[in-house]
């Protein structure tokens, strides 16, 4: 048993990385990646070099390459020395980019540094032979193909028609004959872009003359970085157009499999007292401590939070920071912030109350004290100096509503309750009933779940449960005076209602089918047979044997009620985790949709573990290690 | 006549009891009646009345959709221009479109309009020629590979550790996740969607069908094939085929309906089909936001979404009834 526990976890853990590795497969290297600037409205502002800059840096974020820039090269290099921004010397290595170099404007020279970069110029020449060789036969091909198609048109429609055609075919009967000489002899030197690019490859030398410029490129290239110069375009007149100014960047793509080893290496974080990089914080512990506005806490110095455990007034009253998940951070649909907050960060409006400060006044604030984070110094406001009495100052507040996924979590257990709470009586009354009214109508409702489109029936739970029983439709507007106090609690009812009514549906149906199935099964009649009251017989023997294959969902509905309805929460605007997926998706957030990924696969590995046990547990004929016979 | 007649003596021409001849040969056959396995499922299946009325209820709406676009072609964006023409209830868009019999006959705007002026009535039919289109499609493709590998998954052992690997791995992939991310990255035509909706869908019948093939390949009968030396293709397609019937059919039962229903639901989470394809989905998403203000715009497509689904979902489990062997008494 232990063995195949631990056979299966691991297997678990391999196929969440296989299911990881496929998704970011697709999301990273089969989406044209330009899709994430279509709605970005900074792109559109910015032009030429600085839109190819913005976007190496966007593509950095995103997770698809790393990239260093020039600039941030001749920082490293003149750091030692005292105010370089004015140096002369610094100066003019910057400026060695922004000169006016052209040689990328021919498309031999970058075809040639796209395959072999800046530094080997002896591989130039034969490179370019070989180029124009090739680029010139193509053309003979075209030109040879041209000819073919223009000789065999048919009389021309107009005049004009013919005319152009006639002189075409002139043009091309000119050019072949050189470019075939040029072929024949081996020897390109009349081509007078083939000179052209010969003159203009020494001013990659000139380029790369800059002792700073070729210090950069060798340093990238060594490293297997890839050097992207973004030339200068200028007006006639000499001056940068805008956002046209010479650039320098070093690009490196990032493959699969280290961008999957990067995200699980940092997947979980452990606090430890030596997060915080400052030499004068010399006292360093972790201890327990007793906490005016809770009850006791173990407290961190040195650690990130300073509450390292806590209680508070919340659900579930009992708080932890040691451990961390990070699941990556939104790009676009919640910019810059971390998918682990925008799950379990508290919403609504803000909330105040009473707190003892560190100087043990009272203080009627909205200010979370739990939840204080380091700052290298403390700056705090006056009104607050005397609240905090150490570094840890940088806190957050407190809201009345709860987090997405505390909406969705309530939402979803208290339907899966409800959910079998009526549908497996219900399922057990229809069996008893068997070809009975009850049985008939219940037949109707399974069949009307089952085949309806969910999204027409919640339409239809919405308009009855907004005009019979005047529940609020929208979650926003769903604030209502009740018992004196503010709550949006009627806001959870139509959501509610919504997923457990289709719940109840296919409970009824399962449950009603393997009632039947045990019906009919020796057990039962030899139940009868010693006179056995029919409502003993099912309540103690049919149920429970029906149940075995009801027990095996119960984790995965309980669970799953973490990931959100997609549909329900979308519909009544509920705040949750549901639409968390499909909004990622519309605005192109590759890390939400890693993060999706690895959070809803986790859940559906751990809930059909948690079945299986729970299944081996509830019927003991069955045993999961496929050992037979039992004994060992 | 044979034989064993002319050797019977009688004895008595006057008795009232002729002992009959005795037969050898017929006595040892067996008298049953003749027995067809389809016509009976049919006898059964047409028993029902209802049957017949729920065919020629769904030959109407298949007839509608694939003929129906012939004569009311759908152009999504004929008035886009026609700003006085959106969102006219049924009454409104009649009286709108008396004196303009160039944009369509009036039968046209008896559903009313929709938000950029599009007729409701040829939209739905469009609509549901996309959506039963797609399902078949999506049904044939996910039941033929699923019903021939499930086969030869539950009887060869060496496939079977493969697949349940296989299985194992993608089975975690969350099906929402996976085709929203494939439409993502392929795109949203007609034949991308069917490629989304079959690329990995396949896998849950073939393994369905993987275990029902399994109980049945270690059936005494088939063991006793096995042991004859009958070769496995003929196993498979003689003993344990023939036996599934009734499960392949409640397997097609739900799984017809279900691709409808999914459509609509892609298209409400906006990966659905793309928007120069009429589909009911799509009808549904845009009309949801709205569907206090314009009801003619929203339930028209929504009841024939259900209509369809409830006629091919009921109309398939009645079929598996009768074609169940075990219902032919």
């Amino acid at each position: 048993m232990k063995v195949y526990m631990l056979k299966r976890i691991l297997f678990s853990i391999f196929s969440l990385a296989v299911v990881v590795m496929i998704v970011m497969l697709l999301v990273y290297s089969l989406i044209d990646r330009k899709v994430i600037f279509q709605t970005d409205d900074i792109w559109n502002k910015k032009f030429l070099n600085d839109r190819t800059a913005y976007e190496y840096s966007q593509y950095e974020k995103f997770g698809y390459m790393t990239t260093t820039n020039y600039g941030a090269y001749l920082k490293d290099i003149y750091k030692d020395v005292e105010d370089y921004e004015n140096d002369a010397r610094y100066k003019e290595d910057k400026n060695a980019v922004k000169k006016k170099f052209t040689f990328l404007e021919s498309d031999g020279i970058s075809a040639f540094i796209d395959k072999y970069g800046y530094l080997q110029m002896d591989k130039f020449d034969s490179f370019l032979f070989n180029y124009y060789t090739e680029k010139k036969t193509k053309r003979v091909n075209e030109i040879n193909k041209r000819i073919k198609e223009i000789e065999n048109t048919k009389e021309p429609a107009s005049e004009d028609e013919k005319r152009r055609l006639g002189n075409e075919l002139a043009a091309l009967k000119a050019e072949l004959p050189v470019l075939q000489k040029q072929l024949d002899e081996r020897n390109y030197d009349s081509d007078s872009q083939y000179v052209k690019d010969h003159e203009l490859i020494k001013e990659v030398d000139v380029f790369l003359e800059n002792e700073s410029v070729r210090g950069f490129v060798e340093k990238y290239t060594a490293q297997g970085y890839k050097i992207s110069y973004l030339e200068p375009v200028k007006y006639s007149n000499g001056k940068d157009k805008p956002g046209g100014s010479g650039q320098l960047y070093a690009i490196k793509e990032r493959f699969v499999l280290w961008r999957l080893w990067d995200y699980v290496k940092g997947l979980i974080t452990v606090e430890t007292t030596n997060d915080v990089n400052d030499p004068n914080l010399t006292d360093r512990y972790i201890r327990f401590e007793n906490d005016p506005n809770g009850w006791f806490a173990v407290v961190g110095s040195g650690t990130q939070h300073k509450y390292l455990l806590y209680f508070d007034d919340r659900f579930p009253f009992i708080h932890q920071n040691f451990i961390h998940l990070n699941l990556g951070v939104s790009h676009t649909r919640y910019r810059g912030e971390e998918i682990t907050n925008v799950i379990t960060t508290p919403q609504g409006s803000m909330k105040n109350k009473n707190i003892i400060a560190a100087n043990g006044e009272i203080i009627n604030t909205s200010i979370n004290v739990h939840s204080v984070k380091y700052s290298q110094t403390a700056e705090v406001g006056e009104e607050l100096k005397n609240m905090f009495a150490d570094n840890y100052t940088s806190y957050q507040y407190n809201f009345d509503g709860l987090s997405r996924i505390e909406n969705s979590f309530v939402c979803g257990i208290i339907s899966t309750i409800l959910a079998y709470l009526l549908g497996l009586p219900l399922g057990i009354l229809m069996a008893r009933q068997k070809e009975k009214f009850i049985d008939h109508l219940g037949n109707v409702y399974i069949i009307f779940i089952m085949a309806v489109p969910s999204l027409a029936y919640i339409f239809m739970f919405a308009v009855i449960g907004t005009t019979v029983f005047k529940l609020p439709y929208s979650f926003a507007n769903s604030t209502r005076t009740i018992f004196g106090t503010q709550t949006k609690l009627l806001g959870y009812f139509l959501p509610i209602i919504s997923l457990t009514l289709p719940s109840i549906g296919g409970l009824m149906k399962w449950m009603r089918r393997y009632m039947i199935d045990q019906m009919n099964s020796d057990y039962v009649k030899f139940a009868r047979s010693q006179g056995l009251s029919e409502g003993e017989i099912y309540r103690t023997h049919i149920s429970r044997n029906a149940m075995i294959y009801i027990v095996h969902g119960i984790p995965g509905a309980i669970l799953g009620s973490l990931t959100g309805a997609i549909i329900t929460e979308r519909v009544y605007g509920l705040p949750g985790v549901g639409n968390l997926l499909t909004e990622a998706i519309n605005r192109h957030d590759n890390a939400i949709i890693v993060a999706c990924t690895v959070f809803y696969t986790t859940l559906s590995i751990i809930s059909l573990i948690l079945g299986d046990l729970l299944l081996a547990k509830y019927d003991p004929r069955i045993s999961l290690s496929s050992s037979k016979g039992g004994g060992r | 006549m044979n034989e064993n007649e002319k050797d019977v003596k009688i004895e008595n021409e006057d008795d009232l009891f002729v002992p009959i001849s005795q037969d050898m040969i017929q006595s040892e056959k067996i008298i049953a009646p003749r027995y067809s396995y389809w016509k009976s499922v049919f006898r059964i299946f047409f028993k029902k009345k209802i049957n017949i009325f729920l065919i020629a209820l769904f030959v109407l709406i298949f007839l509608i959709a694939f003929i129906g676009p012939i004569f009311a072609p759908y152009v999504y964006e004929e008035n886009v221009n026609l700003l006085a023409a959106q969102h006219l209830s049924p009454s409104k868009a009649l009286a709108f479109f008396k004196d303009k019999p160039e944009l369509g006959p009036s039968i046209k705007w008896i559903l009313g309009t929709g938000h950029i002026g599009n007729s409701i009535f040829y939209g739905i039919i469009s609509s549901a020629r996309t959506s039963l289109l797609l399902s078949t499609i999506c049904a044939a493709i996910n039941m033929v590979i699923g019903i021939l590998l499930g086969a030869v998954w539950g009887y060869s052992k060496k496939f079977d550790a493969v697949m349940l690997v296989i299985y194992n791995i993608i089975a975690n992939v969350p099906y929402l996740l996976l085709i929203m991310v494939l439409v993502y990255v392929i795109g949203s035509g007609f034949w991308s969607f069917v490629f989304a909706l079959t690329v990995t869908g396949w896998l849950g019948i073939a393994y369905f069908f993987r275990t029902q093939v399994m109980i049945i390949r270690d059936r005494e009968y088939s063991l006793a094939s096995r042991c004859l030396g009958t070769p496995i293709p003929r196993v498979i397609g003689k003993n344990i085929l023939p036996f599934l019937t009734s499960v392949i059919v409640t397997i097609l039962a739900t799984e017809l309906p279900s691709y409808i229903s999914f459509e609509v639901y892609l298209s409400y989470l906006g990966a659905g089909l793309s928007a120069s394809i009429p589909s009911i989905g799509r009808m549904i998403s845009q009309a949801q936001t709205g569907f206090t203000q314009y009801p003619w715009e929203f339930w028209p497509p929504v009841l024939v979404a259900a209509a369809i689904t409830i006629i091919l979902y009921l109309l398939g489990q009645n079929l598996a009834d009768a074609s169940d062997p075990r219902t032919h008494m």
